[in-house]
């Protein structure tokens, strides 16, 4: 009995912590760049992909290709805001109308690039065996890449973090989510910083499809699940909250893994019953205003 | 020192401004005084950058300002402190100041600047790790006054800063407009309180429905008959 609760607590930590990385990457999105990135899930999947791809053609090591696909990303989506995002954001006048927009380009966004998946890796199931030796944790057996993965995924929320609290950028990245056009009067560039949180988004996303694709299985229609989660998420921890969006990924990590105890086949039927039940309690989520 | 010339700014497809010229010298308090929806604000936008004018020209130390991005403005050494302050809620009172130092010639002094923004604003420092969110409203006018020093400007835009405060700290908000002459700070003053504003402005404009009515030294104005009826009520 007791051996099965802490099963049930760590397999949720450990997906909490992949939960918690995809969220905080849609909160930067969502919460500073108003950008409602239904293509979050892609970037995942591209960061898998890569990673697939490095390990299988090039042998090279999962962990190191964090260390890549970090920065690929970031300038994938830093271009990615600069180009479609901007354009977008001047031709709708700011506000509503470029949320509405914006979500619906990244609908777009998110076939092109997942058919642009299918077309150069094929549309199978793919997958690498990676750091799959067992651990045994008190009387609890894992395989290690999923705990590297989880202390990969905190590392990086943690680093995120401190980067946001402690830094010039990153306080002009606060800044610029409580109030533009005051950042803009700081001496805060605006449109690099909102193009800069698209692209640590996009970042956060591909480490995160990095760090999955040790454990879990890789093709190109996998993203929008993570979407969907990242957005319960960031409603669970509060719009626009960092710290919120952490502390919610793991929230609901144990909550599926708690459900999947249980029933596995209802572990996303819970997250969208909590998601209603959020809406409706308390629409402002844990951490949110 | 800032020049505007024959300005008319559309706000969205209204005119809200004809025809403006302005001139602040170095050293001087300059104020804009006028009604509600006069166009105040909307001609402090169009100089900070956060609008641009449909036609005529704003210099800045002999520069053309007019089209630049309001950060690229705040780097020349001009501070604009907007409408009802717009501090940073969820920041510290510290993390607002530091914010106001975020150009780069002035994040390098800003432990510096700080101390002296502590000296005139003594109750910021006593707040110093509070959010700003928490603050009375008074203490949130000094904390954007304090976060617009930050930057170390040349001159200092303030856009109504009494306004909505307690009648004891109005004047002492006008107590240290007025002592940013001592650290040679330009400043240009928009208000509603006309009687005080022309009591430390050098030199006025009037402004009305977006055209200018009336220029002169504070001093004239406050005697003037048109000043007197339609904003001083005497």
């Amino acid at each position: 009995m007791v051996i099965e609760i802490i099963d049930i607590f760590l397999s949720g930590l450990l997906m909490g912590g992949i939960y918690a990385l995809i969220a905080v990457g849609l909160s930067m999105q969502y919460g500073v760049a108003r950008v409602l990135n239904v293509s979050h899930g892609e970037f995942i999947m591209l960061g898998a992909f890569f990673t697939w791809s490095l390990y299988t053609y090039c042998n090279i090591n999962p962990l190191l290709t964090l260390v890549i696909c970090g920065p690929v990303m970031l300038l994938i989506g830093f271009v990615l805001h600069k180009t479609l995002y901007r354009s977008i954001r001047i031709s709708s006048g700011g506000g509503a109308a470029f949320e509405g927009n914006s979500m619906l380009a990244s609908f777009g966004l998110l076939f092109v690039i997942q058919n642009m998946a299918i077309l150069i890796w094929g549309a199978s199931i793919k997958g690498y065996s990676y750091l799959a030796f067992p651990v045994n944790m008190g009387g609890v057996i894992f395989p290690a890449n999923r705990l590297v993965t989880l202390l990969f995924a905190v590392i990086i929320s943690v680093a995120f973090y401190l980067f946001l609290a402690r830094t010039r950028l990153g306080k002009a990245i606060r800044a610029a989510a409580q109030d533009p056009d005051a950042a803009g009067l700081m001496g805060v560039n605006i449109n690099q910083v909102l193009a800069l949180c698209f692209g640590l988004g996009a970042m956060m996303a591909g480490l995160a499809g990095t760090l999955l694709s040790m454990s879990f299985r890789v093709q190109p229609t996998m993203g929008l699940e993570y979407t969907l989660i990242a957005i319960i998420v960031v409603v669970l921890g509060g719009l626009g909250s960092i710290p919120g969006s952490f502390i919610g990924g793991f929230i609901l990590g144990l909550i599926g893994s708690i459900v999947s105890a249980i029933e596995p086949s209802l572990s996303l039927v819970a997250y969208y019953m909590l998601f209603m039940i959020l809406l409706l309690v308390k629409p402002t989520g844990i951490l949110g205003r | 020192m800032l020049e505007l010339n024959n300005i008319n700014a559309f706000y969205g497809k209204v005119q809200s401004l004809w025809d403006l010229s302005l001139k602040v010298e170095e050293a001087e308090i300059v104020a804009l005084v006028g009604a509600n929806g006069a166009g105040k604000t909307t001609l402090l936008n169009t100089i900070c950058g956060l609008m641009s004018p449909a036609s005529g020209s704003v210099s800045f130390l002999g520069r053309r300002i007019d089209g630049l991005t309001p950060h690229s403005i705040v780097e020349m050494g001009l501070s604009h402190i907007p409408e009802s302050g717009r501090v940073f809620p969820d920041m510290t009172v510290r993390e607002n100041l530091e914010m106001g130092a975020y150009p780069y010639h002035a994040w390098k002094m800003k432990e510096e600047t700080l101390k002296q923004v502590f000296q005139i604003f003594p109750r910021l420092e006593e707040r110093e790790g509070q959010l700003a969110r928490t603050l009375s409203g008074g203490e949130k006018q000094m904390l954007a006054m304090g976060r617009g020093l930050m930057s170390r400007p040349r001159l200092c835009m303030f856009d109504e800063p009494s306004y909505g405060l307690a009648p004891k700290l109005v004047l002492e908000v006008f107590r240290i407009v007025n002592s940013l002459r001592e650290h040679g700070i330009t400043v240009l003053l928009v208000e509603q309180n006309v009687r005080h504003t022309l009591e430390i402005a050098d030199r006025a404009y009037v402004l009305e429905n977006g055209r200018m009515v009336l220029e002169g030294s504070g001093a004239e104005l406050l005697q003037s008959d048109y000043v007197k009826k339609a904003y001083l009520g005497l």
